[in-house]
C-alpha cells in the first residue's frame, strides 16, 4: 500500500515538474526545476527497504536485547545530502531568474529567446564586459 | 603513501580558503592562487609519479576517508587513468591561472574578489570527480563542479551571460535528478554504490542475490548524464552560449577539464564497472532486423555512444564553419572534438578483443589530451585577442599575425594540432584514433572522422584567413598585447609540441591509463570492497 502510495506521488511529482518546466514563466520554470529534483529525491528514499534489523545492522544496541525493524540509514544519508544540494541550487537559480528580469525586463521566455535571435550575431562585439 | 591520493584536493581546497580570506587584498590573492594552483600542479605530479610512473610505483593507490573500509566508507582511488586526467588538468590550469592573473585586472571589482576561489572550486571539483570511487560521491563532486561553473558563466551578469547562465543552470538542474534517479536504482538493484563493490556484484549476480536487468536502463540514464557534460550531441546545445558567456580563462578550463570530467566517467563506468557485468541484453526494432544482444551493458553503449560521437562530429564541424566570433568558432569546434574522443571509446565498448578495446581508449585518451592542451591554447589566445583589440568579431578583426606575431604562431600551432599535423600532438591523437577504426572495420566511422577532418580543417583555415591574414584592421592596430597573456598561450603551444616531439612517455603513461580503466580486477582489489568486513 505504501509502495502504491509512494510510487504514485513520485510520478505525479515528476509530472507536474516537468509540465512547470515547460511554461513560459521563467520563474514556473525553476519551481519545475524544484519539484524534479525533489521528485528524484523522494524516489532515492524509496530505494532503501526497511529490514529486518539484526545487531550487524545496528551495532548501537549491541547488548540491549532486541531489535527493531530498521529503515536502510543509507539513503536517507544520502537524501539528505542530496536536498542541501538541492536547496542551494535552487537558491541560485531564483538570484539568477531575478538577474535575468532585471537584463531583459520581462520573465517570459519566448521574449528572452527574442532577444537572443535579434541581438544575434552583432552582440559578439560587445560580448563579455572585459573592457568595463 | 594514501595522503598523496588526497593532496591535490587538499591543496586546491585550502587554496580556495586563503584567496576568499585575503579577497580585499589584490597583489596577496593573485599570488596566492598562482601559488595554489603551482601547488595543485605538483601534487598532481607527484600523485602521478608515486602511484604511476616511478618504477616498482603499485600502479594503484586508495584513501578510505575517515578510515571507514569500502563499501562503508567513501573510497577515493588513484590510478593511471585519473593521474593521466589530473595531469592533463593541471597542465591547463596552470596555463589558466597565469592568464588570469592579467585578466582578473579587466574585470569589475566586486567580481575580482570572487573570482580567485570559485576558480579552486571549479579545480576542487573535477579532482574531486576524477579520483572519487563511489557513485553517489560522484554526484556530490559533479556538483561542487557545477556550482562554481553555474557562476563563471552568469559572471560578466549581461543579458547573453545570464540568458547562458540560465539555460545550463536548467539543464543542469534536470540532469541532477536523473543522476539521482539512476543512483537510487542502482542501489535498489545492487545495494551498493562504491564502484568497486558494484563491479564485483555485477560479475557475478547470482551469488548476491541480485537481479541485474534494470542495471541496463539505469546505466543509459547514467550515459545521459555524462554525455550531457561532455557536452556531446543530443545534448550539445549549451555548449555554444556559455563558451561564450565564460571569461576566457574558465573557458579554457571548461574545454579542457569540465568536459573530460564526462568523458572520463563514461570510461571509467563502462569499463570499470559495467563491462564485466553479466546481463544478457537482446533488445531489437520490432518487424526489423536492426537489434542489440551481448553479454554485458556494453553492448548498448557501443552503438549508442557511436551515434552520438558521430553526430557531434558532424554537428560540431558544421556548426564551426559560419560563426562570425574566434570564440563562436572554437565554442562549435568544442562539440565536433568531443565527438573525436568519444568515437573511440564507442568502438572499445563495441570491441571483443581486449587488445583492441585498450587501443581504443588509449586512443581516446591521447586525442583528450591533445583536445585539451590544444582547446585551451585557442581559447587563451581568443581571451587575449579580445583583452588587446576589445572585440572577438571576425568583422572587426584581420591582420593580428602582423601585430602579435607571437601569438599568432601559438594559435597557428593549435589549429594544426587540431588539424592534426605531425609532429604536433594532434598527429598522435588522429592517428590513434583512425588507427581504432581501421581496426575495428568500421567503415561508417572512418568516413565520420574524414568528414570531420575536413570540417575542422575548414573551420581552422577560416579563423586563420579572417582573424591573423590581411591588412590589419583598425581594432587590430591600436591594439597592445599583454605579455602574461601571450606568454601563458605559447607555453601551451610549447606543450602542444613539446608532447608531439617527446611522445613516447606521453604514450606510454596513456597506456597505463588504459590498462587501468580496463582493469576492473585490479581496481577491486585494490579497493577491496567487504574484503573482511562484509
Amino acid at each position: 500500500m505504501t509502495a502504491i502510495v509512494l510510487a504514485a506521488t513520485v510520478g505525479a511529482l515528476f509530472a507536474l515538474g516537468t509540465f512547470l518546466m515547460l511554461r513560459r514563466d521563467l520563474v514556473r520554470v525553476v519551481w519545475g526545476l524544484a519539484l524534479v529534483g525533489q521528485a528524484a529525491n523522494l524516489y532515492l528514499l524509496t530505494a532503501g527497504e526497511i529490514a529486518p534489523a539484526t545487531h550487524d545492522a545496528v551495532p548501537v544496541l549491541a547488548g540491549h536485547g532486541e531489535v527493531p525493524e530498521t529503515a536502510d540509514p543509507l539513503v536517507q544519508a544520502l537524501v539528505l545530502t542530496a536536498i542541501v544540494i538541492g536547496f542551494g541550487m535552487t537558491a541560485f537559480a531564483l538570484v539568477l531568474s531575478y538577474r535575468v528580469y532585471e537584463e531583459h525586463g520581462t520573465l517570459d521566455l519566448a521574449e528572452i529567446g527574442g532577444r537572443e535571435v535579434s541581438e544575434g550575431r552583432e552582440r559578439t562585439r560587445s560580448d563579455g564586459g572585459d573592457r568595463r | 603513501m594514501t595522503t598523496v591520493v588526497i593532496a591535490p584536493m587538499l591543496v586546491v581546497l585550502v587554496t580556495a580558503v586563503l584567496t576568499l580570506l585575503f579577497g580585499s587584498y589584490p597583489r596577496l590573492r593573485t599570488g596566492l592562487a598562482l601559488a595554489g594552483t603551482a601547488g595543485y600542479a605538483l601534487a598532481v605530479a607527484l600523485l602521478a609519479w608515486t602511484v604511476v610512473l616511478a618504477p616498482g610505483a603499485p600502479g594503484i593507490a586508495t584513501y578510505q576517508v575517515g578510515g571507514h573500509p569500502a563499501p562503508f566508507g567513501i573510497t577515493l582511488v588513484a590510478d593511471g587513468l585519473s593521474a593521466f586526467m589530473l595531469a592533463m588538468v593541471a597542465t591547463v590550469g596552470l596555463a589558466s591561472a597565469i592568464f588570469s592573473t592579467r585578466y582578473v585586472h579587466n574585470i569589475g571589482y566586486d567580481r575580482r574578489t570572487f573570482y580567485n576561489p570559485l576558480f579552486h572550486v571549479l579545480l576542487l571539483g573535477v579532482t574531486g570527480a576524477f579520483l572519487t570511487g563511489d557513485l553517489f560521491n560522484l554526484f556530490v563532486w559533479f556538483e561542487v563542479m557545477l556550482m562554481a561553473s553555474y557562476v563563471f558563466v552568469a559572471y560578466y551578469g549581461g543579458p547573453q551571460h545570464t540568458r547562458a547562465a540560465f539555460r545550463y543552470v536548467a539543464l543542469n538542474l534536470v540532469a541532477s535528478a536523473v543522476f539521482l534517479l539512476a543512483v537510487g536504482g542502482l542501489y535498489a538493484t545492487t545495494g551498493t554504490l562504491n564502484m568497486a563493490d558494484l563491479a564485483q556484484r555485477l560479475a557475478d549476480p547470482a551469488a548476491y542475490g541480485i537481479d541485474p536487468v534494470p542495471v541496463v536502463g539505469l546505466f543509459g540514464l547514467l550515459l545521459s548524464v555524462f554525455a550531457l557534460k561532455a557536452g556531446l550531441v543530443p545534448f550539445q546545445f549549451w555548449i555554444p552560449s556559455a563558451y561564450r558567456a565564460a571569461p576566457p580563462p574558465i573557458t579554457a578550463l571548461l574545454a579542457g577539464a569540465t568536459k573530460k570530467v564526462g568523458i572520463y566517467a563514461i570510461i571509467r563506468l563502462s569499463f570499470t564497472v559495467f563491462a564485466g557485468a553479466d546481463v544478457p541484453i537482446s533488445l531489437s526494432v520490432p518487424g526489423t532486423d536492426l537489434g542489440i544482444a551481448g553479454a554485458s551493458p556494453l553492448a548498448f553503449v557501443g552503438p549508442v555512444l557511436f551515434a552520438m560521437a558521430a553526430a557531434s562530429i558532424v554537428v560540431g564541424g558544421v556548426g564551426a564553419i559560419g560563426r562570425p566570433s574566434i570564440e563562436g568558432v572554437f565554442a562549435y569546434s568544442s562539440i565536433g572534438q568531443v565527438g573525436f574522443i568519444a568515437l573511440p571509446v564507442a568502438l572499445a565498448a563495441a570491441a571483443t578483443s581486449e587488445q583492441f578495446r585498450r587501443l581504443a581508449v588509449l586512443a581516446a585518451l591521447v586525442y583528450a589530451l591533445n583536445h585539451a592542451l590544444a582547446k585551451a591554447l585557442l581559447f587563451l589566445a581568443a581571451g587575449a585577442v579580445r583583452s588587446a583589440t576589445g572585440t572577438i568579431a571576425f568583422d572587426d578583426l584581420g591582420g593580428l599575425a602582423e601585430r602579435a606575431p607571437a601569438l599568432s604562431i601559438a594559435v597557428f600551432v593549435g589549429s594544426l594540432a587540431l588539424v592534426g599535423m605531425p609532429p604536433l600532438s594532434g598527429f598522435f591523437g588522429k592517428f590513434l584514433v583512425f588507427e581504432a577504426a581501421i581496426r575495428a572495420e568500421a567503415g561508417g566511422a572512418l568516413v565520420v572522422l574524414l568528414a570531420g577532418s575536413l570540417l575542422t580543417i575548414a573551420y581552422a583555415t577560416r579563423v586563420w584567413n579572417r582573424g591573423f591574414w590581411g591588412a590589419p584592421s583598425t581594432a587590430v592596430t591600436d591594439a597592445r598585447m599583454d605579455r602574461v597573456q601571450v606568454a601563458a598561450v605559447v607555453a601551451l603551444a610549447a606543450g602542444v609540441l613539446a608532447v608531439g616531439i617527446g611522445f613516447d612517455p606521453v604514450y606510454e603513461f596513456a597506456e597505463v591509463a588504459a590498462e587501468a580503466a580496463l582493469d576492473a580486477e585490479g581496481y577491486a582489489e585494490a579497493v577491496d570492497p567487504g574484503g573482511e568486513a562484509a
